[in-house]
């Protein structure tokens, strides 16, 4: 089966709030706003929590290459375009 | 007892390895090399700011600064507010870091300690055990940073005691892989100090993600000892990722609990231990989780009751004696047990701070009137909770309240809601009682 399977911004917003508790809907984070520091100020501890949910839907792990990971939290829409090219299901 | 009255810098053989790093073995000659190298370029001053990233940089810069005499601070707190104050607690305070995307408001260098091909014989000198060697800093109850003096006698004896308690030997030297940061007490103890002075070797590349970890372990030779806490055992059994082979597990920073240290055990087939410690004194005790509450001291660490004192005093050697801010039951002088905690001192992602300091920094904000930083009832259950504040600030927006803040205090300690109020619940003498903080609390649950 080849189903082209669209990762979509909305679904990985949804994910964050959840894996993370947030007090907010999915629709309130922006795509381009920053995920940690400004923005929506995640933490490191929030970052573990993030990669777990990550591998558990889409079996993408996380690992900490300096030079990629700023770039794949950098913002939901950052984000949403990693996992879609790098999701296992 | 008496105890030797100097220490070498490396206790260790020439040849023996003391850090990992990817891909490059660093023995005990190339380090000692790579410090006397550092100490050349640090920037002077009687007291330095550590700010590097890498741990190997950072333990190079932390024998580099000893061998130029000068006094490592250790803060987690890296904000340029947090780096200011500090600067004029200590006048003159100098900062470096390995990476030039480090800022840092005080006069900084950047400096990458160099581990190139092996040169002549670096000296590896004995050190008056009574050398300050760092000042470790925690926030205090009244928000300001607490130092606490870490005397070189002491930080030597205490890597030899905790290579004694978890079995490194010379034949069989341990593979550390540490997931705490090297400027926390708990992080600096076991993966920067631990291999100059026991049969250890410590892990100097990614070790934040599951991934990383597993890969990690996969790089270093057995036996493997996994330095931890326990929302990161909890990560890693969650992950499902398999781990090579581990002999020990290390846990600290906050209570871990027996079901999930037996979970850890049986999943990876391996021995899941907890260390008792503190900043203000370090490690000082350890069990094995599953076995039950009782803690035992560190080989040359005793408890001593004192008439004076309703809680029995640590004693080590070169330490001052201390007395715990947590509640402890002393079986003996070596066992104990651990009665509670304070309930004003909250930790999460194994930092420390009191819910009066963090208030305190709020309420000191401008256009604020009033102000609590609250903690839900089961934050030692939920290592992932966070803390929720209060403000009485009329015309100020809670947003531009909270980004102020962020400049303030670790990212961790963050409201994760700031909720605008008319006023506190305050009592006849001013306090929040801990019920009034309760009510608070869950009529922000109610609200959602």
């Amino acid at each position: 089966m080849t189903a082209q399977i669209e990762t979509t911004e909305h679904e990985v917003a949804q994910l964050i709030v959840d894996a993370l508790h947030l007090e907010m809907t999915a629709d309130e984070i922006a795509p381009d706003a920053p995920l940690f520091g400004e923005g929506l100020g995640l933490d490191s501890i929030d970052a573990l929590e993030l990669a777990l949910a990550l591998s558990r839907t889409y079996g993408v792990d996380l690992k900490s290459d300096d030079a990629r990971n700023p770039r794949i939290f950098a913002s939901l829409r950052t984000l949403t375009g990693h996992i879609e090219a790098h999701r296992t299901r | 007892m008496t105890h030797p009255a100097s220490y070498p810098l490396v206790g260790r053989s020439p040849d023996a390895v003391l850090f990992r790093l990817p891909g490059r073995d660093v023995n005990a000659a190339e380090f000692l090399r790579a410090a006397h190298d550092l100490a050349a370029a640090l920037p002077p001053g009687a007291n330095i700011v550590n700010l590097c990233r890498d741990r190997f940089a950072f333990a190079v810069g932390i024998a580099a600064a000893i061998l130029r005499g000068q006094v490592s601070l250790l803060t987690t707190d890296r904000s340029p507010v947090g780096l200011r104050r500090l600067a004029e607690r200590y006048p003159g305070l100098c900062s470096f870091a390995d990476d030039p995307a480090v800022a840092s408001p005080l006069p900084h260098r950047t400096l990458r300690p160099g581990t190139g091909p092996s040169g002549g014989e670096a000296a590896n000198p004995m050190i008056p055990a009574g050398h300050l060697a760092a000042i470790v800093f925690t926030s205090g109850s009244t928000g300001e940073p607490v130092g606490h003096r870490k005397s070189w006698g002491q930080l030597a004896t205490r890597s030899e005691d905790a290579g004694r308690r978890f079995g490194m030997t010379r034949s069989a030297p341990a593979s550390v892989v540490g997931m705490v940061p090297p400027q926390h007490m708990y992080g600096f103890e076991t993966t920067v100090l631990l291999p100059w002075h026991a049969h250890a070797a410590a892990w100097c590349g990614d070790s934040f993600y599951p991934a990383d970890v597993r890969a990690a372990l996969a790089e270093m030779p057995e036996p493997r000892v996994l330095v931890t806490t326990p929302l990161q055992i909890r990560a890693l059994l969650e992950s499902g990722l398999a781990l090579p082979r581990l002999e020990r597990v290390i846990s600290a920073t906050a209570p871990l609990f027996a079901d999930l240290a037996a979970t850890a055990e049986r999943g990876w087939n391996t021995q899941v231990e907890e260390i008792f410690g503190a900043t203000e004194v370090g490690s000082i005790a350890s069990r094995r989780t599953v076995e039950g509450d009782i803690w035992r001291a560190y080989p040359r660490v005793r408890l001593s009751a004192s008439p004076s004192e309703p809680e029995p005093l640590v004693t080590a050697p070169h330490a001052v004696p201390f007395a715990l801010s947590d509640h402890i039951e002393a079986l003996d002088g070596t066992r104990f047990r651990l009665l509670g905690r304070r309930t004003d001192l909250i930790k999460l992602g194994g930092r420390r701070a009191s819910l009066a300091g963090l208030s305190r920094i709020l309420t000191g904000l401008e256009g604020v009137l009033d102000g609590v930083f609250v903690a839900p009832d089961d934050q030692e259950q939920r290592p992932n909770a966070r803390l929720a504040a209060f403000v009485v600030a009329p015309g100020r927006d809670p947003e531009a309240l909270l980004a102020e803040l962020r400049e303030r205090i670790d990212p961790v300690f963050l409201p994760r809601r700031l909720v605008a109020v008319g006023e506190l619940p305050r009592n006849d003498v001013g306090k929040i009682t801990a019920d009034a903080a309760r009510a608070l609390h869950d009529r922000l649950a109610g609200a959602e």
